[in-house]
């Protein structure tokens, strides 16, 4: 595994809705630019081989770097794969679509439940959102959000973004009825 | 003094705070001899002028907002690049919402009250470069840092970029305070003490 940069995003945010919130809401990203190991191959039909030499050690880099920036216990997570415009998405999807990727993060979270993930292509500075839920119930309302991140410099044609997200709390301000009320 | 500095969200309208850091492993495929973390600190307060004309005095809420600024972002800076004997060089800046006036970024990072506290704070020497301009939330902005005691060091003249999703919004400023704790992937562009004398008699082929 080729990485060329790591990137940090902490988000904290103090006020929304006009109000001060009782604890400032923090939201973290940790975000490794690799080179897409498929890079110049054609179409590879066995995606099996790549998965395995890089998506374990991708999760084991990632997942202790994000908890370690967002300095708490995380209630909600997400994941991304940005793929560079030589690549597919399907390589972006092998990396973080797999539990040797997943798993790390969840273990190191207690969490339980599925990451959500976005799976893109762009130019380097794409824009993108990552979508965080509860780590261990998926309906939990208050805690579905997510968290918008641009890399200037990447990914690059040849590279893939490889990003999680942990969140400390849902929404700044959440105020909806949960799930169970309307069933 | 230090009771001054201390900032509550409320006085100063601090919504929200967002930290950028990175760190090149490889560069051109190789890896860096020192790898230089940086990172960026971006504080989105209220515009404390809104609404004012262009011959009001700034210096009464820029001696009061502008400290409390220094010293969050700086705190920032250090927590996250290891402390600030790890910081070489140092930048700033300022975005100021569609209603507010260039001058209101000015004056939250161009004067003492700001400029002389960072400077404090990282423990440096040299001016601060900068980066300012008026937007829309969203833009992104690149601050150009330099050496925090010697400016002139080229192998440390770099930039980055900061960006705040959702600021500022038009009755917003956000002030950034910015930082790398080494130079660029792999410098070689030399410095003053290695520059040959460039002048336009001693280039063989002159531009015109």
């Amino acid at each position: 595994m080729s990485v060329r940069r790591i990137v940090t995003v902490v988000e904290e945010i103090h006020a929304e809705g006009g109000r001060e919130l009782a604890r400032p809401a923090r939201i973290a990203v940790v975000a490794a630019v690799i080179e897409n190991p498929w890079a110049g191959q054609g179409f590879v039909e066995d995606l099996g081989p790549g998965i395995e030499a890089n998506a374990s050690d991708l999760g084991a880099l990632l997942a202790p770097a994000v908890l370690d920036a967002l300095g708490a216990p995380a209630e909600a997570y997400g994941k991304a794969a940005i793929v560079g415009l030589d690549g597919e998405i399907e390589h972006g999807s092998a990396l973080i679509h797999t539990l040797r990727f997943g798993d790390h993060f969840r273990k190191a979270a207690n969490a339980t439940t599925l990451l959500p993930a976005v799976e893109k292509r762009g130019p380097a500075g794409v824009v993108f959102d990552i979508p965080l839920k509860h780590i261990t119930d998926a309906t939990i309302r208050s805690h579905h959000q997510s968290f918008e991140v641009r890399i200037s410099d990447a990914p690059h044609p040849g590279e893939i973004v490889i990003a999680l997200a942990a969140a400390a709390q849902g929404r700044p301000q959440q105020r909806l009825a949960p799930l169970t009320t309307e069933q | 003094m230090q009771e001054s500095l201390e900032h509550t969200d409320e006085s100063i309208g601090l919504r929200k705070l967002v930290l950028y850091r990175d760190v090149v492993l490889t560069e051109a495929g190789e890896a860096p001899a020192r790898p230089a973390w940086r990172a960026s600190v971006a504080a989105v307060v209220r515009n404390p002028w809104l609404g004012s004309g262009p011959s009001t005095d700034l210096t009464l809420e820029q001696a009061r907002v502008a400290p409390a600024l220094a010293k969050l972002l700086t705190d920032r800076l250090i927590q996250c690049l290891g402390g600030v004997d790890e910081i070489e060089s140092f930048g700033k800046a300022a975005i100021v919402g569609t209603a507010g006036e260039i001058e209101h970024a000015g004056a939250l990072i161009h004067t003492p009250y700001f400029g002389n506290l960072v400077r404090e704070f990282l423990q440096g020497e040299s001016i601060i470069c900068f980066a300012d301009t008026r937007a829309e939330a969203g833009e992104s902005l690149i601050i150009p840092l330099w050496h925090k005691t010697h400016a002139a060091t080229r192998s440390h003249y770099q930039t980055i970029s900061a960006r705040v999703s959702d600021g500022p919004r038009a009755d917003e400023i956000v002030v950034i305070a910015a930082a790398s704790t080494g130079p660029r992937p792999h410098p070689r562009i030399g410095d003053r003490l290695t520059d040959p004398v460039v002048t336009t008699e001693t280039l063989e082929v002159v531009p015109s």
